[in-house]
């Protein structure tokens, strides 16, 4: 027989079979140590991916980096954290971040003072002995905080903290102070106070470096890699371990929690597949009762294990956080085939007595089942490998190749294991007692006598259950629309592990620690100047001169004229030239005009103030050549009207009257529209007004707390730069005025060329070029840095179609394009691809499992039977998720291919050994029967030790394990009420119809007799 | 500016008297005439400035200084003329490295002058990789000084700061000129050793008698980043009238700038 051909040969050279599996352990094995790890979600999106290349240009562009956010919070001090010791703790906090650096031993060394004399040095290994050893097998050292040459992970110049970051503010003389917010640690409580004040006054850092209940301060550690995150947290706990209890630290950001998943995830990893060993291991045993007989199964997980393993690593994959799962997977799926046949092969030794013949029995009949279970399971999962996430094609194709490899081995390695290892002796000394069967079969008692009353009860109350079924369907076809598409990161954590503590406290207080980029690039090309500007030119050329200089201005006017229509053609004109020529003629129309004006006026500026009377001034205009006596005649006379005014003042008034004639010149009229008509996007007025109303517009929506833009830091800077400290003598409406005057500061300015003025003292500050992660070099990119309390893809998404309608609805007054970035956007992007992707593979690998059952049963009513259970336990599963409320998320997306793979097991073995048994009885009453002893049983058995054989996973800290945990024991559960409830009550009612053909056979054998 | 830069170069060698043949000269000698080179010649200048940073701003503007007689005190004014938006926008400067300096700021389009207190002077200048200190002069006290090495046409001076927590470097070096006793180069070097910052003096040419660099570059070598500062209309001993150097002037600047 073809099928046994494996089996015999295995039996026949056991071991040959036996060395061939251990050369392959070695080899694939010898793999491992070129192990990497790769903990970055990001990698869920391919490199060349549109959203991600674009999140890394934004990044490049603005300079942008990962964050780990550091929180602190004391909410026992009235002041909160603004008291004299936390700041303090603070400050130090920061300048020992800032000194990192790798000592001689590799260790890191932070300066215990300011000027680096003492340095203090740390190891960040874990206490726990389990835990190194964990940090040396899955190769994270956690004392890695530097890159190859040994600079800090940490990058210094873009720390954000109080001590380092700027402010701007009124000094005690009426001058401004350009400073860092905390420029030295307080020393009273007044110190403190006054950097609250500060900072609170601050639109940059109110709820977001402090928050506005002033309980919370934020240290944000910018670092070169994502994959630093996990030690930087480290080297923080450790830097603040011996801090007070009042000032708690947490730390957060996606970052954090994404290197930290990736971390704990190994450690997971390390914990889970052995304990589930372990409980597999148990349960069989309690079956089975023979040690060396399932050492086999384990055996095999183990062997396949490390083949896949040792495929996917000497490939030169990564292992990510998806792969990573790939044994949690193999596992279960491995351990079912060999139940199988362990079931079997013990249910049937009693017969033959005889290890070979057994197994030959028991491979013969479970050949093509196992066949097609270990197809439907690759199918399932190597139909991921049409997703777009590079990561998820990888873990598919792998447990379809591990998945191949078991199927192989239970053919070949548990014959030869069983024919080796294992004596007829040990075998016969407790089932070759015929008068003792129950010996033999532990679970006589209970599962026999249920699953034989399970089986009456579907041969009775067939139509009973297919109701109960159609009417759970329906529940739980509403339950899968009620699904809820999200995740985030965070939530991959227990309620109760510190980062999602940490989480829920720093999102209480402050705007948010999820960030995400909204960023607005203007076309830098344009430059061209068109009728529409030469008519705004026109406009504001009248209103300015019209009263004062209407001559010049007509004569201005037919310039404009005679050079439009000389250098531009078809209504545009080269800006450069245009201005260039219309800033001359300007320029010879003011000579005329204001030529001996503007002589005078010099002089009069350089004269020396002191002992300045009307009579020295006088002398000395008299002596101003070129200037019309006219001119002097005015000015001298406007001025005698009081000759008691003396030095500054009378200049003062003297150069008023000269201005009075002169006013603003024609050129510098046209100089400053040339400014205004050509400032590039973001430093226009009207676009900066838009971008302010953006951010309006995205504080409005619900999970949003904060958004920061260069408009913020105009504004302060602006209402800085003209703060008029009110005289102490003003009182009521006097001083109300001077406020009112000063608060109507606190706003974009209204030209561009003021907008490039205030910016200019901007890029100047303290903090070398912080102005450019809001805004390009060139201007014409804006990067608005939106904040959200919640990083749930749900919430960012209502935050992205929200911004989408509100730009449509209000166009920016110049085209610009409008993109997202950073990592709480991304999540949003890959997790949409993953729900298409998964959804699409699942509908795929359904169609391809339903054309295998096709073929298997060549039959299209036994091909539907066969799908059924699955569709049954995938609706099922997700329609309590649905109705649960329970987000569809990454892990759960994934854990679909599982669902099919494993569902659809059970009843191929059903319905195969269901039709084998009706043609041996002829009929569906003995058929069931008999469906209820061994096969039932075997299934059952199987059931019942996948499904508590991972159930260890449900107190994992994580929670994707705890998902694959429900989900494994949801889908035996389901699919095994779905097999041995259904399957039968469906066969009786069906019966007429499946086994015509059957029937027709036996009838023509009879025939035949 | 230039000249700024040099005293500032200047300032900083002072101090130790190095051990050196009894022909050389020894640090103090060396500071001093590089002192008397570069940063007294003339009573006052004015040069003409074309800033280039790297990541393609620019700056142009013209820089007036004047030396208060009787001592290290000195004025500028520096008149902005380029982009057009901060065009007639200008800084004042009363430098007085035994007290803390005055400065002032005009914003034309704001139509205000506003005095700014003083602050960190190793900030950056108007958001070139130049900072106030290259501008405006490292007090000579500020430093600890030893000649590090002599070569054949060159001095180098490594200079060590007294209060190291008040700046961003553990040391620099730098390179000053035999002949002329230009300094013509200084690498800065951080608190890990490493070099991060690098100044260069190039295309010297005597002017009135005075050796001037007519472009300086100053790399940001850590952030990859450059600044180059072109200067022309460089002319010494102009009989600049202190009241340029004075509110006044900021509003309605000088012809010496505006011409």
């Amino acid at each position: 027989m073809k099928r046994l051909a494996l089996t015999n040969f295995s039996l026949k050279h056991p071991w040959l079979v036996l060395i061939m599996v251990v050369v392959a352990v070695i080899l694939f094995g010898s793999q491992f140590p070129k192990v990497n790890f790769d903990n970055d979600p990001e990698n869920m999106l391919s490199e060349d991916e549109s959203v991600r290349v674009f999140h890394h240009e934004t990044k490049e562009k603005y300079g942008l980096y990962d964050f780990v956010i550091v929180g602190i919070v004391n909410e026992t001090d009235p002041n909160g954290i603004f008291n004299v010791k936390t700041l303090q703790r603070v400050d130090r906090l920061t300048k020992q971040l800032l000194s990192l650096r790798q000592g001689d031993d590799g260790l890191a060394q932070v300066a215990e003072d300011d000027a680096g004399t003492r340095w203090r040095s740390l190891d960040l290994s874990p206490d726990s002995a389990f835990k190194r050893a964990m940090g040396v097998v899955f190769s994270h050292n956690p004392n890695h905080l530097f890159d190859d040459d040994g600079k800090s992970a940490i990058i210094g110049d873009e720390l954000i903290a109080p001590s380092v970051v700027d402010n701007i503010k009124q000094a005690d003389t009426g001058a401004l102070k350009l400073e860092y917010l905390m420029e030295n640690a307080p020393q009273t409580a007044e110190d403190a106070l006054v950097i609250r004040n500060d900072a609170m006054e601050n639109p940059l850092y109110k709820g977001t470096l402090v928050s506005e209940d002033e309980k919370a301060v934020g240290i944000y550690i910018p670092i070169i890699e994502k994959t630093y995150s996990y030690n930087v947290a480290s080297l923080v706990k450790e830097l603040t371990k011996d801090w007070p209890e009042e000032d708690k630290i947490y730390i957060a950001g996606l970052p954090v929690a994404e290197d930290t998943f990736g971390v704990e995830m190994l450690v997971q990893m390390a914990i889970s597949a052995p304990l589930a060993m372990l409980i597999l291991f148990l349960l069989m045993y309690f079956f089975f009762r023979r040690v060396s007989l399932i050492l086999a199964p384990l055996l095999l997980a183990v062997i396949t294990v490390i083949l896949t393993m040792g495929l996917l690593i000497g490939l030169g994959f990564d292992v990510h956080i998806m792969s990573s799962m790939i044994p949690i997977f193999i596992m279960p799926i491995i351990v079912c085939d060999s139940i199988h046949v362990l079931s079997e092969f013990f249910d049937s030794y009693r017969k033959y007595q005889n290890k070979a013949e057994t197994l030959r029995h028991v491979v013969s009949g479970l050949f093509m089942p196992m066949l097609y279970t270990s197809a439907t399971t690759i199918a399932g999962f190597a139909s991921l490998a049409t997703t777009p996430i590079p990561p998820v094609r990888v873990f598919g194709l792998h447990v379809a190749f591990g998945v191949a490899v078991g199927w192989l081995l239970t053919m070949t390695f548990v014959p030869a294991f069983i024919s080796v290892f294992i004596s007829e002796k040990s075998l016969h000394r407790i089932c070759a007692v015929p008068e003792h069967p129950d010996q033999c079969d532990v679970d006589t008692g209970m599962l026999s006598r249920f699953l034989n009353w399970v089986g009456g009860f579907t041969y009775r109350k067939s139509w009973l259950i297919v109701l109960i079924a159609t009417i759970i369907m329906g529940g739980s076809i509403y339950g899968v629309f009620l699904i809820n598409i999200n995740d985030n990161p965070v939530k991959w954590f227990g309620k109760n592990h510190e980062l999602r503590v940490a989480d829920r406290v720093l999102n209480k207080h402050f705007g948010g620690t999820y960030t995400a980029y909204l960023t607005l690039a203007a076309d830098s090309q344009k430059t061209v100047m068109g009728s529409q500007e030469i008519q705004k030119i026109i406009d504001a050329a009248q209103e300015r001169f019209a009263k004062t200089k209407p001559a010049a201005l007509k004569e201005f006017l037919v310039e404009l004229d005679s050079i439009q229509s000389k250098l531009c053609s078809s209504g545009e004109c080269d800006p450069v030239l245009f201005f260039t020529s219309l800033s001359d003629a300007a320029g010879k129309i003011d000579e005329k005009a204001d030529k001996s004006w503007n002589a005078l006026a010099d002089v009069i500026n350089y004269m020396d103030p002191d002992g300045l009377t009307y009579t020295t001034l006088e002398q000395k205009v008299q002596q101003v050549k070129d200037v019309s006596v006219e001119d002097k005649a005015v000015l001298l006379e406007s001025l005698k009207a009081d000759s008691s005014v003396t030095g500054e003042a009378l200049m003062d008034k003297a150069l008023d009257i000269c201005d009075s004639f002169t006013g603003l010149s024609l050129r510098e009229f046209v100089l400053e529209m040339n400014t205004e008509l050509n400032a590039p996007a973001f430093k226009r007025p009207d676009v900066l007004r838009y971008v302010e109303g953006l951010q309006n517009f995205l504080l409005s929506t619900e999970k949003v707390g904060k958004t920061s833009s260069t408009v913020d830091a105009l504004k302060k800077a602006s209402y800085e730069l003209q703060y008029v400290t009110p005289d102490a003598s003003l009182a009521g409406d006097a001083l109300a005025t001077v406020e009112a005057e000063n608060n109507s500061n606190f706003s974009i300015p209204k030209t561009a060329a003021a907008i490039g003025q205030v910016y200019m003292q901007l890029e100047g500050m303290k903090k070398k070029d912080s102005l450019f992660h809001m805004v390009t070099r060139d201007y014409q990119g804006e990067n608005i840095w939106v904040q959200l309390t919640s990083g749930d893809n749900q919430d960012m998404t209502v935050v992205v179609d929200g911004v989408e309608k509100y730009v449509a609805e209000n166009p920016p007054p110049v085209p610009l394009e409008i993109r997202w970035a950073g990592l709480t956007y991304l999540n949003v992007v890959w997790q949409e691809k993953m729900v298409i992707g998964m959804r699409t593979s699942l509908v795929g690998s359904f169609v391809v499992v339903l054309i295998m059952m096709l073929i298997l049963f060549r039959s299209g009513l036994f091909g539907i039977l066969a799908m059924l259970p699955l569709t049954i336990t995938i609706t099922f599963i997700y329609g309590i998720i649905g109705w649960v409320g329970k987000d569809y998320d990454m892990p759960v997306a994934i854990l679909s291919a599982m669902t099919l793979g494993l569902s659809v097991d059970f009843a191929i073995h059903f319905l195969e050994r269901g039709r084998e048994m009706y043609k041996e009885s002829g009929n569906w009453k003995d058929a069931n029967a008999r469906m209820f002893r061994e096969p039932a049983k075997a299934i059952s058995r199987n059931a019942i030790v996948i499904a508590f054989g991972f159930m260890p996973l449900l107190l994992a800290p994580l929670i994707p394990y705890r998902t694959v945990g429900f989900f494994l024991a949801m889908i035996m559960l389901v699919s095994w009420l779905a097999t041995l409830f259904i399957l039968p009550a469906l066969i009786r009612i069906l019966e007429k119809w499946l086994f015509k053909n059957t029937k027709s056979k036996n009838q023509k054998k009879e025939g035949r007799k | 500016m230039r000249r700024i830069i040099v005293a500032m170069m200047m300032a900083a060698i002072v101090g130790m008297t190095a051990s050196v043949h009894a022909a050389e000269l020894t640090v103090d000698e060396i500071v001093a005439k590089a002192n008397d080179v570069s940063y007294y010649a003339g009573d006052d200048g004015r040069a003409e400035v074309s800033m280039k940073l790297s990541d393609g701003r620019s700056r142009d503007f013209v820089i007036l200084r004047k030396d208060v007689p009787g001592g290290l005190d000195q004025m500028f004014y520096v008149y902005f003329k380029d982009p057009s938006d901060v065009r007639k926008m200008s800084f004042l400067v009363h430098k007085r490295p035994a007290e803390s300096d005055d400065r002032w700021l005009f914003l034309p389009a704001l139509n205000l002058v506003k005095r700014i207190a003083p602050g960190d002077k190793r900030t950056s200048f108007v958001g070139s990789d130049f900072l106030y200190e290259d501008v405006s002069g490292r007090g000579l006290q500020e430093d600890k000084h030893e000649l590090f090495e002599t070569t054949d046409s060159q001095y180098i001076v490594k200079n060590v700061p007294k209060t190291p927590s008040s700046v961003e470097f553990s040391s620099y070096k730098v390179w000053i000129d035999k002949d002329t006793f230009m300094p013509r180069k200084a690498e800065y070097f951080d608190k890990n050793q490493k070099l991060y910052r690098r100044i260069l003096s190039n295309k010297i040419k005597v002017i009135q008698n005075y050796p001037t660099a007519l472009e300086q570059v100053v790399e940001d070598v850590a952030r990859g980043t450059s600044t180059t500062s072109n200067f022309s209309k460089v002319e010494y001993d102009v009989g600049l009238n202190d009241r340029i150097f004075t509110e006044r002037f900021l509003r309605r600047p000088p012809r010496e700038v505006t011409q």
